[in-house]
């Protein structure tokens, strides 16, 4: 996959590579399986066709596809997800809007939890290394991939920040994704489980707003719970809309600036196998 | 904003099909992209069309088929149109429904030389 969007240029990714240099040589030439030298009938349901023209073969060759644009993505996420779990490396991917205190509750996870475990970190932002900073602060290893104008993260990037990190087995490696509800919603990183974050300063009508990255996550922190008393934000409303599109998803209420509900998180760390 | 990194995905993905086919131009590519996919058919189509210069794809009729999106209730099994990911069961009025059709993102075909 890609590593732009909107109208990024691929020089525009930078892995900041904070650990010592190992230099891999990656090959992503993929080959698919679905070609056939004949033609197949399809049969779709059509709504509309944006763009058509008529056309006649004659002696040219159609080639037969149907091949899931996002399935070089999947796959890379899916060997991801093995090379995470030969390791025993829980994997964490930490999706939400841009404020939503990811980086707070890692910093704060991290002084609470490093003494016990490995902690690692993919900090994921257009541009800047203040995230990964802060972690390196709160006593982890972290990685800084800048997507440039790029929208989200992809498996691919991840791959490359995993092999520069030296995750050592057993460890929680989380990655903290672009601050955006939508575009990383559709792309899979080889995360064990997703994790979304919403925060009390925010509508409690985000998740029917931004339904797919509500349905694609297992747990969601609803954090600054210290200004509850401030805002009018419903946390029963925000957790019935989330679980009428989701209703296996999990819920936490943690400030990550008093601590509090952060014991129930860290409970939930540990329950991760 | 995806749209176009998968407007890329989809050139590459041609360019190779059409190595692997020894073939030197591809005169016609047809996507399908389903309403329930995440993403918008409209800005994908944009996106490949200002992408496509200088790439195997330059020439070539671009077809983007969209598929309407389909759900199976989960209480009564009944099957219906789904507008979007949040829609009610017509029958049943239960909620929510498995999708079952409509967030299909591919590439159906390919015409080459």
């Amino acid at each position: 996959m890609c590593d732009t969007c909107g109208c990024g240029d691929t020089d525009e990714l930078k892995i900041h590579d904070r650990q010592p240099v190992h230099d891999h040589k990656h090959d992503h030439n993929h080959d698919h399986d679905h070609t056939h030298p004949h033609s197949h009938e399809h049969s779709h349901s059509h709504d509309s066709v944006l763009f058509t023209q008529s056309h006649d073969h004659g002696a040219k060759k159609v080639i037969s596809l149907n091949v899931d644009i996002l399935s070089d993505n999947n796959r890379l996420a899916q060997l991801n997800r093995k090379s995470f779990e030969a390791r025993n490396v829980l994997c964490l991917n930490l999706v939400s809007s841009p404020g939503s205190g990811k980086t707070s509750i890692l910093e704060k996870t991290i002084k609470a939890l490093i003494a016990n475990r490995k902690i690692f970190v993919i900090e994921g932002d257009q541009q800047t290394l203040l995230d990964a900073d802060r972690i390196e602060k709160s006593g982890a290893p972290a990685i800084q991939i800048n997507t440039g104008s790029g929208c989200h993260l992809d498996a691919r990037m991840v791959d490359s920040a995993f092999k520069k990190l030296d995750v050592v087995p057993g460890s929680i490696l989380f990655i903290e994704n672009v601050g955006n509800l939508v575009c990383p919603a559709l792309f899979d990183l080889g995360e064990f489980k997703r994790v979304v974050v919403i925060s009390v300063t925010e509508g409690e009508d985000k998740p029917l707003k931004y339904p797919y990255m509500f349905q694609s996550s297992h747990l969601c922190l609803i954090n600054k719970s210290d200004l509850l008393p401030y805002v009018d934000f419903n946390t029963d409303k925000t957790i019935e809309y989330a679980r009428s599109l989701n209703p296996n998803l999990e819920f936490i209420i943690v400030s990550a600036k008093t601590g509090e509900g952060m014991d129930l998180w860290f409970d939930w760390l540990s329950r991760q196998k | 904003m995806h749209e176009f990194s998968m407007a890329i995905e989809v050139i590459n993905l041609a360019q190779r099909e059409a190595e692997k086919n020894s073939a030197s131009a591809i005169q016609e590519i047809t996507i399908e992209v389903g309403d329930l996919s995440g993403v918008e058919a409209d800005a994908f189509g944009s996106a490949l069309e200002l992408l496509v210069k200088d790439s195997i794809l330059e020439n070539a009729t671009i077809s983007i088929i969209r598929t309407s999106g389909k759900g199976k209730c989960n209480t009564c099994n009944l099957e219906f149109e789904m507008n979007h990911r949040m829609a009610v069961c017509p029958q049943c009025k239960c909620f929510p429904s498995k999708i079952s059709g409509g967030d299909e993102f591919r590439v159906v075909s390919l015409v080459v030389d």
